[in-house]
């Protein structure tokens, strides 16, 4: 198919980059309605999300616009071979992009992975932690202006307990008494083996 | 902690944590649950413990030197990942590949599979307790690795696939090594259907354990085998063909109930179907190149170099310079043997990668974890995590 | 006692043989296997190569009741803390294999998130290298390993431990006569600056009713 009507219905227009598969760009107004419309739309059903991948341009040769895109892959299991990716532009004075985590149940980890290596918030996550990198990690690695050798050292262990409650609650549960917190800054366990 | 259900009903719960370094979360996952006794009523995940910085350190290289970094990936089936890498950079450039190296590319791809499923499986029966099949399981995949030993130098991390050909064409004795380790691994397939069908252990143990739907699995994003376990019948080889790979006779394994003992049967078939189609793939090997002859993208032999200018030339800048990727951005997926291993690929047009994003099996299915176990026990969480089969490479990247 | 411990007589001597006999061919080792070098760490256990043959096919997952810690893969800083408490768990006597680049240096992931050899955390008696390690390479590490162990005397150690432990004893009872004193002296000052103050007190209310 040819993606006639969603560009004609949200704006979008071809990428120019993408010359060996279909890639439309899609304003962050309008990204939640599109994915939703690719959804359920019964000539694509783009029933599954592949991936998300976000991209730094700060270094990239000739570019022009924002900094910051974000390439979300799409695949239809309804009609086999039918991708599509959707790109949104994100300029570095304004990192805001609704979730799709609503509509597709991966998208959750997708986007706490971009927020983790590129700092790009998505707006109504339930839950934006990092993903990969520490709780103690300041800044986003995977931007260009980060260099690849600033190592960063862990004192202590991730903590899980809020998320678990957070979990509980989801399911219907209600926290009457918390467990006794467990004192998680132990300042002597990494004493002697930090090295700069 | 003490919580209050939906019914007014007052619960004790005990967060338990799990892992790290628990024997059957393979060092690097991790999941805190809260108990009911031995039932797990809620449970939470964390990744990141394996996390090397493949995105960012594939940016520092060339294109070529991209091929070491993705062996690392899923370790237990090297070469399909090199593949994977290496047909999304020869789509970009948009060239043909010479008949011998796609099937021999076919015929590597398969024993990887094959390997990779039976770490699986045996991982799964350490996991819950029996050390036979496992031994069972490594024989033909020791037999396998030395096959590889012989066509690539190294027993795991081969680095075999380059852009536009393979490192090297198959050794004198190769088809011979191929169909015995086939007999080998049919020989295994027997043993461990003989320790798996009517083993009342095992399938109280694994039947209608870790169950979930085909429509939860699909948002979910899983594919591969675990996908096809639920009865969905997506298969990249047979839905975007590539190194003709329809034309094999083969079928798509699909499971029914989507269960722990589905996703570990599913495997198990699948190395009968990999089976057929390396054993019709070595009929197809026939003598000639296995590069294609442009100094651009693939590097010119050694002998070449030592014998003319132009071959010189091409070698000293393909190896300083890297090949020049056309510029633009391309996802491109392969089917490998966990799921759908795909590539985002930036390119600005010079010799190296702009940015490369991997989208690993694993994590969509571990990302459904919780929906998995909660419910039911805590012994049951590690039957369903050895039938994810979840390897931390190409997790946390 | 201390320096009778030292000298190698016909007793400590044969019980350093038969500890260190014993240590070398029931070494339990912990694997810690986060990547890839784990995979070869399974074909080093199975069939084709068996470690039970030098007695380790113990495999324990409890750092209470294992040997060795093997630490075969990556380690991240994500990482390291439990590495560390892990190895902090594990009881005396206790030895470290490196096995893989990544363990020893941090292999080719120079990277913002990986730890440049697990040295940096905890100590390391015996580095393999390879990506990943061979499993004859494996068995050559367990073999120095072994060798290490036979040269080690427990009784040395022992009597090591029993001279650390007396110095110790030493060490606080001096530090807690010299406090006693330094308490007893305080009191016997402020005892006499009580009595001075009485004086002093005694003195102004003479002086009081005198006037």
């Amino acid at each position: 198919m040819d993606f006639k009507e969603l560009m004609e219905k949200f704006g979008g227009k071809l990428d120019a980059q993408a010359k060996w598969d279909d890639c439309v760009v899609v304003s962050r107004e309008y990204l939640h309605n599109v994915v939703a419309f690719l959804k359920d739309d019964p000539s694509c059903k783009m029933d599954m999300l592949v991936d998300i991948a976000g991209v730094d341009y700060l270094t990239y040769p000739n570019h022009e616009g924002p900094r910051f895109a974000i390439s979300y892959a799409f695949k239809s299991l309804k009609h086999p071979g039918l991708r599509l990716r959707l790109k949104v532009l994100v300029s570095e004075s304004d990192l805001k992009v609704p979730t799709i985590s609503d509509l597709y149940a991966n998208a959750n980890w997708y986007e706490r992975e971009v927020f983790d290596q590129f700092g790009i918030v998505f707006t109504g996550h339930p839950d934006l932690r990092r993903l990969l990198n520490h709780v103690e990690f300041v800044g986003h690695p995977l931007r260009k202006d980060y260099p690849a050798q600033k190592r960063q050292w862990l004192s202590t262990n991730d903590y899980l307990l809020p998320e678990l409650e957070k979990r509980l609650e989801a399911l219907g549960y209600w926290i009457v008494k918390r467990s006794k917190e467990v004192e998680t800054k132990d300042n002597e366990f990494l004493e002697g083996s930090v090295k700069e | 902690m003490i919580v209050r259900d939906s019914n007014g009903e007052t619960l004790d719960l005990m967060p338990l944590n799990v892992g790290p370094s628990h024997p059957a979360t393979h060092g690097c996952l991790r999941f805190m649950a809260a108990m009911d006794g031995e039932t797990i009523v809620a449970s939470v995940e964390e990744i990141g413990y394996l996390h090397r910085g493949f995105e960012k350190m594939v940016e520092r290289g060339t294109w070529q030197q991209v091929v070491p970094y993705t062996d690392r990936l899923n370790y237990c089936s090297a070469i399909m990942n090199n593949i994977a890498f290496c047909r999304a950079v020869e789509s970009m450039f948009g060239v043909e590949l010479p008949e011998r190296c796609k099937v021999l590319r076919v015929i590597v791809n398969e024993l990887s599979r094959i390997n990779d499923h039976f770490v699986c499986v045996a991982a799964a029966f350490q996991d819950l307790g029996g050390t036979t099949p496992f031994m069972y399981a490594f024989n033909p995949r020791e037999e396998i690795m030395c096959i590889w030993e012989k066509l690539t130098g190294a027993r795991l991390t081969n680095s075999y696939a380059r852009i536009g050909g393979l490192s090297r064409d198959a050794y004198d004795g190769f088809e011979q090594d191929v169909l015995a380790a086939l007999d080998s691994t049919e020989k295994a397939l027997k043993d461990l259907h003989a320790c798996l069908d009517r083993n009342r252990i095992f399938l109280d143990r694994t039947v209608g354990i870790g169950k979930i739907s085909a429509e939860k699995a699909i948002s979910y994003g899983w594919t591969g085998p675990c996908l096809r376990a639920c009865g969905v019948a997506a298969d990249l080889r047979k839905d975007e063909p590539y190194y003709d790979y329809e034309t094999y006779d083969w079928e798509v394994v699909v499971g029914t109930q989507g269960d722990c003992n589905d996703r570990l049967q599913v495997r198990l078939a699948e190395i009968e179907e990999s089976v057929k189609i390396v054993r019709q793939a070595l009929k197809r090997l026939t003598p000639g190149p296995v590069d294609i002859v442009d100094p651009r993208i693939r590097v010119p032999a050694h002998k070449l170099a030592y014998q003319d200018m132009e071959g010189l030339i091409g070698r000293f800048k393909s190896v300083y310079e890297g090949v020049r990727v056309p510029e633009g951005e391309f996802y491109s997926g392969s089917e490998c043997a966990n799921g759908e291993l795909g590539f985002t690929i930036v390119s600005d047009g010079s010799g190296h990668p702009y940015r490369i994003k991997v989208r690993p099996p694993c994590l969509t299915q571990f990302a459904a974890f919780h929906e998995l176990v909660e419910g039911g026990q805590l012994a049951d969480s590690m039957a369903v995590l050895s039938g994810l089969n979840i390897i931390a490479g190409e997790l946390d990247r | 006692m201390t320096d009778e411990a030292q000298k190698p007589s016909i007793i400590t001597s044969s019980l350093d043989f038969l500890v260190n006999w014993g240590r070398t061919n029931s070494l339990w080792p912990f694997p810690y296997g986060t990547a890839c070098c784990a995979i070869e760490f399974m074909s080093t256990e199975v069939g084709r190569y068996d470690l039970s043959r030098i007695g380790s096919e113990y495999v324990r997952f409890t750092p209470r009741q294992s040997d060795v810690l093997l630490v075969a893969g990556t380690i991240t800083y994500k990482q390291a803390p439990i590495l560390k408490r892990i190895y902090e768990q594990m009881a005396e006597p206790r030895w470290v294999i490196a096995m893989g680049a990544c363990a020893c240096s941090g292999g080719f992931y120079d990277c913002y998130c990986t730890v440049p050899g697990i040295d940096h955390i905890i100590p390391v008696d015996v580095y393999i290298g390879g990506c990943p390690s061979r499993p004859e390479a494996f068995f050559d590490a367990m073999f120095d390993l072994q060798k290490k162990i036979k040269d080690e005397s427990y009784m040395k150690q022992r009597a090591g431990r029993v001279r650390d432990q007396l110095e110790m004893i030493k060490a606080k009872t001096a530090e807690a006569k010299a406090a006693a004193k330094d308490f007893a002296q305080e009191k016997v000052e402020l005892a006499k600056e009580f009595v001075s103050e009485k004086e002093q007190e005694l003195v102004k209310k003479a002086q009081f009713w005198k006037e």
